[in-house]
């Protein structure tokens, strides 16, 4: 299982990410020292304890000894009471002065230790390995010097001393230490985070323009936004807006080209409606003729008024496909199964022009929700380029019809294949990807730029064998979707 | 070690010869000082049967005895009775404050020169005092104990619990556990008080004094016996000089001590209320009690 986007890290907004490390790094900085600081000070607290308990015992050890020697049991008080009054470093809980066979000669709390009575043996097995013993987690500490005259053992002096004040004043650094240091690391955070935040909004400022283009309204940086900057966001603002006006510039140019396609077709389509139109008016003339000489026979009469009619519908027709082809019908979020079918007066000229045979089976629905405008436009490039690259007398073959929710239109041709560069185009997926016009048939890009705009696609199959079949896919656009288009 | 310290010389067998003799020699040397240009310096010794750790009260008696003997006096103080009754013997101490009991073992060398009024009397009692904490309410509960004495030549902090002991054909060693001696009063109700020892024998007097200025002290102890009444500590002078003029006049400072304003605020200090010439009889309570602990030994 992987975090979501909010709970990976790496998925976090820059200025919140940089402040948190910083405040992290800190909280590290200021444990690590801490740390430090608390070992060392342990250190020399334990350093300044040992060279106290030293001292203590140096000095009582000195006027401890000759009431050894005399086993002056008031003497041996009198001097630990005194010592502990003067040693105000250490504080001792009890001192005890034993004799060499281990009993107490005085104690410092005789009603503890009472004189003659056998040290506790816990306090003797506790010091049986060294001069001084260290338990932290009740803050003691126990100390033991042997004191002999003339290497004859005479007795030990046996303390316990209390390190609450050093564990108190560990506990105090501490404290202050984390109390610091949680000020230290909340003040960093917050200026990391606003200093952050500061360095990276020229970052969220270019965010937002490369946003409007993905949007396909690219906007060029304000000035003033560009004054506000360093100078090394000041220079990628000034690049970014360079690129914007290129961008801006290729649009223009595309529009420009597609227009002047869209009337070099239109010429084209021109010539052959002519064309198309003067084919039945020379009968229509000789019908016309045949009419005045012989129009008073009703046979001839009613033969050559069905040759005009059927003239002038196929007129009529070619007039039509034209007018709907490129003025629009009155739903343009639609396309009727008849507005595609009226694409066959238009490219009849080429058809006949080339004599080839055209295969046409529509399958489609009456009506279908895609944009009817841009859908015959690009049927009809196809068509054209179909006709163009089919050899004399082959058979173009269409079809369309609705499977998955989208609606498929393919032309079939027994041409030699498209060109590498021109299938490479016609995959294209996105209008973001096209490349710029030019460089392959302007037919085939404005075909893909409509399809792509409708967010439509191309499947292509191109061969020299066998030819090419390009369909368009457009997924047929929701009731939802519908409703926003009209 | 079960023995006090010392003991030796708490039986009262008295000084070695080397020591008087000693003492003897320093004495013969005083003359050769009288001839300096200053009067002679008196020397006023004192032992710790006295309040002696009040630094005050010493400057204040220095001042008072100096100015009534119109002469420079030095008090001379040592940590134990036999320093300063040896002192005293060997005259290299014009008088000294001892106690009753050496007076009595070298009654035939020394001299009265005043004797302490306490209470109005010239006299005061040892007690035997235990730790609060201690369970005996007689003298024979201290059988088996840790006893604090205060000096070997101390008449209330050993002779008449030595004399006790006497009575019932004990010695300390065998009736205590354990005894020690603490060469001052005020020790011995210290030691008492910190449970070092669980009984002790003490100057009633001074016991009674710390009570009102240590009470905390005293209020860790407990008084099981009180003495008879025996001879207050007095302030003695070799037996050869009892008649000199700096004798005379060192007792006639200590006798006019309630009318002197520096005199008064001394006495009040000490609790006391003045001092008299006092009898030789008046210590015969002290000599019984030595007597019957010699009839031991």
């Amino acid at each position: 299982m992987t975090a979501g986007p909010c709970l990976n890290p790496l998925h976090w907004p820059l200025h919140v990410k940089a402040p948190l490390l910083v405040a992290v790094l800190t909280v590290l900085a200021s444990m690590i020292i801490s740390e430090v600081a608390l070992s060392r000070l342990a250190q020399n607290q334990k350093i300044q304890l040992e060279r106290l308990a030293g001292a203590y015992l140096d000095g009582l050890s000195n006027a401890i000894l000759p009431q050894l020697v005399r086993r002056d049991i008031w003497e041996a008080f009198d001097a630990l009471d005194r010592a502990n009054a003067h040693y105000e470093g250490l504080k001792a809980r009890y001192t005890i002065v034993a004799l060499a066979d281990g009993s107490v000669l005085a104690a410092s709390d005789p009603a503890r230790f009472p004189v003659s009575t056998p040290v506790p043996a816990t306090l003797v097995a506790r010091l049986a390995n060294g001069g001084m013993v260290i338990d932290e987690a009740r803050a003691r500490a126990w100390i033991r010097r042997e004191i002999t005259a003339d290497d004859v053992p005479l007795g030990a002096i046996y303390a316990e001393i209390d390190l609450s004040e050093q564990i108190a004043e560990r506990r105090s650094v501490l404290a202050m230490l984390v109390t610091v240091n949680s000020a230290l690391t909340l003040l960093f955070a917050v200026v990391g985070y606003l200093v952050v935040r500061y360095m990276l909004r020229p970052v969220m400022v270019l965010g937002t323009h490369i946003e409007h283009i993905r949007g396909g309204t690219p906007e060029p940086i304000a000035a003033a936004e560009i004054a506000r900057q360093g100078p090394e966001f000041a220079a990628l603002f000034r690049r970014f807006n360079a690129m914007v006006a290129a961008i801006d510039e290729r649009e223009l140019l595309a529009q420009r080209l597609a227009e002047e396609e869209k009337i070099a077709l239109l010429g084209k389509l021109a010539s052959g409606m002519a064309h198309e139109v003067n084919n039945p008016l020379g009968g229509m003339m000789t019908t016309v003729d045949t009419l005045r000489k012989h129009g008073a026979d009703p046979r001839v009469r009613r033969t050559s008024l069905d040759l005009l009619a059927r003239g002038l519908a196929g007129i009529r027709n070619v007039v039509r496909a034209a007018l709907v082809t490129y003025k629009g019908t009155a739903d343009p979020s639609h396309l009727s199964r008849g507005d595609l079918d009226d694409l066959k007066f238009l490219v009849q000229h080429e058809i006949a022009h080339r004599h080839l045979r055209l295969d046409w089976r529509n399958g489609m629905p009456d009506t279908v929700a895609v944009d009817g405008t841009a859908m015959r436009q690009a049927a009809l490039n196809l068509l054209l380029n179909a006709c163009a690259a089919s050899p004399e007398g082959g058979v173009v073959e269409v079809t369309a019809r609705t499977a998955g929710g989208a609606l498929l239109f393919s032309v079939t041709d027994r041409g030699p294949g498209l060109p590498p560069p021109v299938a490479a185009l016609y995959r294209t997926r996105s209008s973001e990807d096209l490349p710029a016009p030019g460089t392959s048939g302007l037919g085939a890009w404005t075909a893909v730029r409509l399809v792509t705009g409708m967010g439509g696609r191309f499947e292509v199959e191109t061969s020299p064998e066998t030819g090419t079949r390009l369909t368009i896919v457009v997924q047929l656009a929701t009731e939802d979707g519908l409703d926003a288009v009209a | 070690m079960k023995a006090p310290t010392r003991q030796g010389r708490a039986l009262g067998f008295g000084l070695t010869r080397r020591q008087i003799i000693a003492g003897g020699a320093s004495a013969l040397a005083l003359p050769h000082l009288a001839r300096a240009a200053t009067p002679k310096r008196v020397t006023f010794g004192l032992t710790p049967v006295f309040l002696d750790s009040d630094i005050r009260l010493l400057a204040d008696l220095e001042r008072y005895l100096s100015a009534r003997i119109e002469r420079p006096v030095s008090l001379v103080k040592r940590r134990t009775y036999q320093e300063i009754t040896l002192m005293l013997l060997s005259g290299q101490l014009d008088a000294a404050w001892i106690c009753g009991f050496p007076y009595i073992q070298y009654r035939d060398r020394l001299s009265l020169v005043a004797v302490p009024l306490y209470n109005g009397q010239p006299l005061y009692r040892s007690y035997l005092i235990v730790n609060t904490k201690v369970d005996a309410q007689s003298f024979s509960d201290l059988r088996g104990t840790v006893h604090a004495f205060s000096d070997p030549d101390s008449n209330s902090g050993f002779l008449v619990t030595r004399a006790l002991l006497a009575g019932i054909g004990e010695r300390p060693e065998t009736y205590f556990k354990r005894s020690f001696f603490t060469y001052g009063h005020r020790n011995v109700i210290r030691a008492v008080a910190a449970a070092l020892a669980e009984g002790g024998s003490v100057d009633g007097y001074v016991w009674e004094v710390v009570k009102t200025i240590e009470p905390r002290l005293t209020n860790r102890t407990r008084v099981i016996r009180r003495s008879e009444w025996l001879g207050f500590p007095p302030v003695a002078c070799n037996a050869m000089a009892r008649d000199k003029a700096v004798t005379r006049a060192i007792a006639r400072a200590l006798l006019d001590m309630p009318r002197d304003p520096l005199g008064r605020r001394i006495l009040k200090t000490l609790h006391l209320d003045g001092f008299t010439p006092g009898e030789p009889a008046l210590f015969d309570g002290i000599a019984r009690l030595y007597a019957s602990v010699r009839a031991q030994a």
